[in-house]
């Protein structure tokens, strides 16, 4: 099938500060791949470099195998992003739905397109068609500018939080329409979400970013920043309550700015609150605050909160039994600084 | 709302009204005229023009200025003829290859006004003696203060009364305005001034005849206010149209104007004396 | 005090009157800010757009000068057209002085930092998410500035109502210019001033009194092309 996106070393800075440093990346076409993270993590600045909306101040962007940027005719309306908050254009819905193929002068049977596309995000064209853009709620107005997209059957679709700020009938068929375009065209699409369930029910690949790098969600879990070194001289993450996460040394090659510690999945336990088993150094209080079904592995995504960020871990569904792990449930995660890797 | 639609009505909507403006811009014999804020303001050449326009086929138009940037313009010839009352000027105007032709058309006098309680007691004395008077009691003057006509006969009165620019006294006030500003100064003031006749009358008019200030001098030879007619020099202003100006200068000497001018009555008292026999 | 209110009426009284020369002042008034407003917007617009989307090196301090210029005094204005049109002056052979055209030229020069500098500052507070949108829809460079020109039309409707306003209560450069020669050039503001200097207060408040009118006519029309 092919890489529609390659990605060589693409950095990028807002002033001084670097705020997306991506080594190596690939999307394969007609694939879709889920991006989680942090707010300020680089995944709005990703997506926007990905719609060609900006150059990268370092690094090549290539799109089905040619080096591309900003504006360039082999990318324009092949590629298109979809904000978070609706932002439509001053004009009536149908004039929204039909401007990008105005814009490239394909105006045959413009009313049927954009009454295909209208009918895709479940909204009725007889009734949409005429409305002005100040005559829509927020749900509507998003689910039109899907369709402004979905309209120019474009090869890549961006879609940056598209339902976090939409009613959930809005959310539905949007995600619905978004499927639909990959089943009806092959087209890519790229979802950054906070909606893990739906980014693991829906992905065929996920990633998620802390501090402008990516990591593979699947194996590793992120333990992010601040870092402080404690009085002994160690490398150590404070918590909310002032106690303490003992980190690995880093050692990183010279020019590694922004290291995050990483550790690997398997070497985190869950113990049950009350034992004091162990004598590994990091005993951890930690309270469940989520629990998914992962579809396809049948393995059950656990969110825990940390009293200063989250973590996620897979257990089985035996695990999960045995530690009678439920959403509120105090437990105890342990793992050694030796194991904690710096990227 | 605004849409396409209705901007191009609105667009076009403005398009006609300029359309219109320009339509109604006629051709024809024309003359352009520079005169004094003064003569303006009696309103004699609103009753006079017309009928110059109706028996030369001539349209005349007129801006009212300060006699010093009407003789600018002429200068510029950014006009055709003139009509000021600054003899001296005037001549100095010709001398210096400007002005062509002159032609003395009316006259008629300055006065001095001022309160009828008259605080400075000038009633009835001569030039010279009210204005020393003045300066002694230090009551207020009003100045034009603008080196208009009016205003360089003013300079001339105190020069021969002996008497130096009282530029920075502070009863000496210069407003920088017209002859009807000034005087309406005076009134606010309630001190002196040197007005044109006419333009006393007119402010009389003005106020149904009750006006405060009243004639208290009058009468004296150098008080005298005499109107002219001067074309431009086509050496100086090449496109200047002569002979339309040579045609309103005559047209002003001529019987039937010079009728209308001694005619031309506010409250019933003659504004202007018609001498350009 | 009692001038304002018998101007009053004899504003009301001329508004329904035939009197000729209140109509062909008002006549002059329009024209005049008419053709003024529409070159500083043809010619305002688009630099208020370049002066507002880029950046580069001087901007800042262009910025400023225009800025600056909103204050121009309408008398220096007049002054500087007088020199330009003037017999003497360069552009002497176009007979522009003293005529409606030539106002409204001085006018256009005075409207024309207004429309631009307004336009700036509403190109630059354009949403960041209207280029993202247009770039995603695949707009070329001149769609995105036509559109993003379409776009903020309320906020340039308010640069041109504003701009207007200045352009019609204007009397230094209609004055200077014009020279006020009844029937031609008598606009409403010098007809106000004429008759202020004369000490006629209320026939001053009574013209003023239409131009107000004309005023209302005009944004009264204008109203209809708002957003409801």
């Amino acid at each position: 099938m092919g890489d529609i996106y390659q990605l060589k070393q693409v950095c990028h800075f807002y002033g001084s500060k670097k705020i997306l440093d991506i080594e190596q990346m690939t999307i394969s076409r007609g694939s879709i791949l889920g991006i989680s993270g942090a707010n300020g993590s680089g995944k709005s600045t990703l997506l926007k470099l990905l719609a060609f909306a900006m150059a990268p101040a370092q690094g090549q962007i290539r799109f089905n195998g040619r080096p591309e940027a900003p504006m360039s005719p082999r990318v324009r309306s092949r590629v298109t992003l979809l904000t978070q908050t609706p932002y439509l254009l001053k004009r009536s819905v149908l004039d929204n739905v039909t401007y990008g193929l105005k814009v490239r002068n394909q105006t045959d049977h413009l009313q049927e397109r954009a009454a295909d596309a209208l009918i895709a995000v479940g909204l009725d064209p007889q009734g949409f068609s005429g409305r002005m853009w100040h005559e829509l709620s927020g749900g509507e107005a998003q689910r039109v500018a899907m369709a402004a997209r979905l309209v120019l059957k474009p090869e890549a679709l961006l879609l940056d939080e598209p339902v976090a700020s939409v009613d959930t009938q809005s959310a539905a068929l949007i995600r619905q329409a978004s499927l639909a375009a990959r089943d009806s065209w092959g087209c890519t699409l790229i979802i950054v979400s906070h909606d893990l369930s739906w980014l693991h029910e829906v992905s065929d690949t996920r990633i998620s970013m802390a501090d402008g790098k990516i990591f593979s969600t699947g194996k590793e879990s992120i333990i992010p920043g601040p870092y402080a070194r404690d009085n002994h001289g160690h490398m150590v993450r404070f918590l909310d309550d002032g106690s303490e996460i003992r980190l690995s040394d880093p050692f990183l090659p010279e020019h590694t700015a922004n290291p995050t510690a990483v550790i690997q999945k398997e070497k985190l336990y869950l113990y049950p609150a009350m034992d004091t088993n162990g004598d590994r150094v990091n005993r951890l209080p930690a309270r469940i605050t989520q629990m998914l079904l992962e579809q396809k592995t049948g393995r059950i995504l656990t969110t825990m909160d940390l009293k200063g960020f989250t973590l996620c871990l897979s257990v089985t569904a035996n695990q999960a039994a045995q530690l009678d792990l439920v959403p509120g449930k105090q437990i105890i995660l342990v793992f050694s600084p030796e194991d904690v890797d710096w990227r | 709302m605004l849409t396409k639609k209705r901007v191009s009505v609105l667009a076009a909507g403005l398009c006609l009204m300029m359309m219109a403006g320009v339509a109604l811009a006629g051709s024809g014999k024309s003359l352009m005229m520079a005169t004094t804020t003064s003569t303006d303001n009696t309103g004699l050449l609103d009753e006079l023009i017309p009928h110059f326009e109706k028996e030369t086929g001539i349209a005349l138009k007129w801006t009212a200025t300060g006699t010093g940037k009407a003789l600018k313009l002429g200068q510029n010839c950014d006009v055709d003829v003139l009509l000021v009352h600054a003899p001296p000027a005037e001549k100095a105007y010709i001398k210096n290859g400007f002005g062509k032709d002159r032609r003395q058309i009316m006259y008629n006098d300055f006065v001095i006004i001022g309160p009828k309680a008259d605080p400075a007691g000038i009633t009835g004395k001569d030039i010279s003696a009210a204005l020393t008077a003045i300066k002694a009691r230090g009551e207020r003057f009003i100045s034009r203060g603008d080196d208009s006509g009016t205003n360089k006969k003013e300079k001339l009165l105190w020069k021969s009364a002996g008497i130096p620019l009282p530029d920075q006294e502070a009863w000496y006030v210069q407003t920088g305005q017209g002859m009807l500003a000034t005087i309406n100064v005076a009134q606010e003031k309630k001190g002196y001034t040197m007005t044109d006749r006419g333009t006393y009358i007119k402010y009389q008019d003005q106020q149904g005849g009750h006006a405060p200030l009243t004639v208290l001098v009058e009468g004296d030879a150098i008080l005298l206010n005499q109107y002219a007619v001067l074309t431009l020099d086509p050496k100086n202003c090449p496109h200047a149209k002569y002979e339309l100006a040579k045609t309103f200068s005559d047209w002003m000497a001529s019987d039937s104007a010079q009728k209308k001018i001694s005619e031309f009555r506010l409250l019933g008292q003659k504004l202007f004396i018609p001498n350009a026999n | 005090m009692d001038y304002l209110i018998s101007g009053f009426v004899k504003g009301l009284g001329l508004l329904i009157s035939k009197d000729a020369s209140t109509w062909s002042a008002v006549g002059a008034t329009l024209q005049a800010s008419t053709a003024s407003m529409a070159v500083s917007l043809a010619a305002g617009l688009p630099c208020g757009f370049l002066l507002g989307y880029y950046d580069f090196p001087w901007k800042r301090a262009l910025r400023t000068v225009v800025d600056t210029l909103l204050a121009l005094p309408t008398v220096c204005v007049g002054l500087l057209i007088y020199a330009l049109i003037s017999s003497r002056g360069p552009f002497g052979a176009y007979d522009l002085l003293f005529t409606v055209s030539g106002i409204a030229a001085g006018q256009a020069i005075l409207a024309f930092p207004i429309v631009t500098a307004i336009t700036a500052s509403i190109i630059e507070s354009i949403d960041a998410n209207l280029k993202l949108t247009l770039v995603s829809l695949g707009a070329g460079k001149k769609d995105i500035l036509a559109t993003c020109l379409w776009e903020v039309r309320y906020g340039i409707l308010a640069a041109a109502v504003t701009a207007y306003g200045r352009v019609l209560t204007e009397v230094g450069i209609s004055m200077m210019v014009g020279g006020n020669i009844k029937y031609h050039t008598r606009t409403i503001t010098t007809a106000i001033a004429l008759e202020t200097n004369k000490g006629m207060f209320a026939d001053g408040i009574a013209l003023g009194l239409v131009l107000m009118t004309i005023a209302l006519a005009v944004n009264v029309s204008l109203a209809f092309l708002r957003k409801r």
